[in-house]
């Protein structure tokens, strides 16, 4: 029971300061504007000066940064709990440099349209998500086993790979090397209601499904035998769980590129702040990963202002050292 | 009642070794039973076949006449649990909520746990002795308590069959006695059959009522204790060479490994005239001393007899209740002149075997040195009506005669051994 009450108070704490950084996210930038007027425009529908920078630029995008740091996280919870590993997410397995990869073929060869809400970049992005899954998974394969160490090593040296070949696409087809950066760095500058619809489709009911196996997930940090000891189907379970996981990476990275770290830092939080539970972990990780990145994000936006830092550098920039903190503590 | 388990022309083998061959066995219902092998004879994976985690090429297995295969996990996780070697987890978890795992065959997608899987989760978190862990973390746990913690979460399954991988192996030696113990109990209390792949023979020995064999994937044997754990058999299984004792009181037998290094031998003769366990241990000492011992006459079954049979040295043995035999008699006479040295233990001589008293005064063995023990008690031990006495005043009266206690005589002929290197 007293866990019960440790969730309440850390769940409310969280969306205490999701909605903090929401607020000041839309209020701070090249144009500071009182929370006050956010907050006019936004539920008694002000028209004021700046009710187009809100409602078409900044509210946009902070809503986006929320649906994506909602669902890297999410899925690195749900990574770390898969391959029993805290190392490991979206990024370190190379799903979102292929999700990317996918993405940019699609944008590339002009295949790019989208039927009922469902853009192909995103499409392209998941089976690029699951191509690159199964690669890095098959490389990590030897003699009936996985070790979590080759794993990360081809997770990595697939994502070098398939970043320079997406560096090499964009360069060949001409585009400006912004979009590469892009591609490559993740960023949350190019977007629009539209984005924000097609992030909300996928990557929400995506983080919900995932939340249904947290029962499941908790037992196979028992190990995957003793997993099926217990009557859990496991292979049926990680199935289930990477095509959700990619699903949700293939529409964040559609519409942000390659954000790293996130999903590895925010599950690390969450657990040292309230166990192992993934009932807790996914949730609470999901509500941190969105506050992580609408910062990340407005502090990008506004540190060396007018000169925007990619969103995916400055995750990169606090996440990197974390994962290397980790990786020393694990010896 | 119990469950039965069946299996039928079961193959199994990773790519192209093949490590399972063609197994047909039926367990008995209810009750201890192990499988012992050597390494990479197959057990465990025989083990992880039962329960389902490894799929056989060929073959089926059988829980009371259902085909495995076409059960499903949850089922098949309701009907048996497995305890494996250790575990430990990556990210920590409370004992309780470990514990609890066990109830999730039993739940709904959508249901949490009722009061009551917590009710049986606390009640066999008490039967195991976890219950005070509780709240600990699992992975601060000892090996012992972690061992528990796991059969606390595999009874919490409510299993009709347990299966146990090795569970002790990595346990101390008291650690080793509670679990097996416990598990022993269950079997007993709840009715379970508990299938446990063991290492240490005489573990197996003491705890099972039915032992599985097991060589190059195939079973070489099934049976209780005393009729699979013999010397034959643990020499063709684990080719090693082992005396086994059968204790009385559990009649099950008890496994001595004789691979003891070479006895350097210094070829002082010394006959030993003992019997109803007198002479055994200084028959031993000498023995594994070095020196060549015989003993005589003894009544066939005596323990002094059989602590000489076991050693594989020269006796002169006779019937029981009988007075001793002319053709015993002259055996220990001529093992007596044969001798450098004989030793008279603290026996009781009767009427039978007064004759391994006037052995002594034959007249080529009066010049012998004979070291005798018990001087004081003699008279008590003379149930002839004073016939022996008589017999024993005239060899201890001799020159070649010496009078030593228990502690003595090894002294003595530790030095007469050192004299003779």
């Amino acid at each position: 029971m007293t866990n019960k009450i440790k969730y309440n108070t850390m769940l409310v704490l969280l969306l205490v300061c999701l909605a903090a950084a929401i607020v000041a996210a839309v209020s701070i930038g090249a144009v500071n504007i009182p929370a006050g007027e956010f907050v006019d425009v936004l539920f008694r529908g002000k028209e004021t000066e700046h009710s187009t920078i809100l409602m078409q630029i900044r509210l946009p995008r902070v809503l986006l940064s929320l649906a994506v740091g909602a669902g890297l996280a999410a899925v690195g919870a749900v990574m770390q709990g898969i391959f029993k590993n805290p190392l490991v997410d979206s990024y370190t397995l190379g799903m979102s440099s292929g999700a990317s990869l996918g993405a940019v073929i699609s944008i590339v060869t002009g295949v790019s349209f989208s039927i009922a809400g469902i853009s192909t970049t995103g499409v392209f992005a998941f089976i690029g998500a699951v191509a690159t899954l199964m690669l890095v998974y098959s490389l990590a394969h030897k003699k009936h086993k996985i070790s979590v160490n080759s794993l990360l090593l081809a997770g990595v040296a697939v994502s070098y790979f398939l970043s320079s070949v997406i560096a090499f696409l964009m360069l060949l087809s001409r585009d400006n090397i912004q979009h590469v950066v892009f591609w490559t760095m993740g960023s949350l500058s190019l977007t629009s209601w539209n984005k924000v619809a097609v992030s909300y489709i996928a990557i929400i009911p995506g983080i919900l499904a995932l939340m249904l196996y947290a029962r499941e997930l908790n037992i196979l940090t028992m190990g995957d035998e003793s997993a099926q000891y217990l009557g859990v189907d496991v292979e049926k379970l990680k199935k289930i769980l990477l095509l959700i996981s990619c699903v949700i990476v293939g529409s964040v990275v559609s519409v942000s590129g390659t954000i790293g770290f996130l999903g590895l830092v925010a599950p690390h939080i969450i657990r040292l702040l309230v166990g192992s539970d993934n009932k807790a972990v996914i949730p609470f990780s999901a509500i941190l990963g969105a506050i992580l990145l609408i910062v990340s994000d407005t502090l990008g936006r506004t540190l060396i202002q007018p000169v925007e830092i990619p969103v995916g550098v400055m995750t990169s920039i606090m996440g990197g050292p974390f994962f290397i903190f980790l990786l020393r503590k694990q010896k | 009642m119990g469950y039965k388990i069946t299996i039928e022309n079961l193959d199994f083998g990773y790519d192209e070794q093949d490590v399972l061959r063609d197994i047909s066995l039926k367990f008995p219902e209810g009750g201890f039973i192990s499988i012992i092998g050597p390494n990479g004879s197959g057990k465990s994976t025989l083990l992880k076949s039962i329960s389902a985690v490894l799929k056989p090429r060929r073959g089926n297995i059988f829980i009371n006449d259902a085909a495995l295969s076409s059960m499903k996990k949850k089922d098949i996780a309701q009907l048996m649990s497995v305890v494996p070697q250790n575990t430990a987890l990556e990210f920590d978890y409370k004992v309780m909520d470990v514990v609890l795992m066990g109830r999730y065959p039993y739940l709904g997608k959508f249901k949490g746990e009722t009061e009551k899987d917590y009710a049986i989760a606390l009640q066999n978190m008490e039967y195991t002795n976890t219950l005070h862990l509780k709240d600990r973390s699992f992975n601060e746990l000892s090996g012992g308590e972690r061992q528990r913690a796991i059969l606390a979460q595999a009874l919490t399954q409510q299993p009709k069959i347990l299966l146990l991988d090795e569970p002790i192996s990595h346990l101390d030696l008291q650690h080793q006695i509670e679990i097996l113990t416990l598990i022993k109990k269950l079997s007993m209390d709840q009715n379970l059959t508990v299938i446990a792949v063991l290492h240490d023979l005489n573990m197996a020995s003491n705890y099972s009522d039915y032992i599985v064999m097991m060589k190059d994937g195939q079973i070489k044997g099934e049976g209780t204790p005393i009729e699979t754990l013999t010397v034959e058999n643990i020499k063709d299984i684990f080719n090693i060479d082992v005396q086994i004792e059968v204790s009385p009181l559990t009649n099950k037998p008890y496994i001595y490994s004789i691979a003891a290094p070479e006895i350097k031998k210094n070829n002082i003769k010394v006959h030993v005239i003992c019997g109803g366990g007198s002479g055994s241990e200084i028959i031993a000492n000498l023995h594994n001393s070095g020196f060549m011992v015989s003993s005589g006459v003894l009544s066939i079954g005596d323990w002094d007899w059989k602590v000489s049979k076991d050693l594989d040295i020269n006796i002169a043995e006779d019937v029981p209740f009988s007075k001793i035999s002319d053709a015993a008699y002259e055996t220990n006479k001529k093992l007596c002149v044969e001798a450098d040295y004989i030793i008279l233990t603290d026996f009781y001589i009767g009427k039978a075997n007064l004759r391994n008293l006037q052995v002594l005064l034959e007249k080529e063995l009066a010049d012998k040195a004979v070291i005798i023990l018990g001087d004081e008690s003699f008279e008590q031990r003379d149930i002839t009506e004073g016939m022996a006495s008589e017999i024993f005043r005239k060899i201890k009266e001799r020159q070649t005669s010496l009078l030593v206690s228990n502690e003595e005589i090894y002294n003595l002929l530790n030095k007469a051994g050192a004299r003779y290197d």
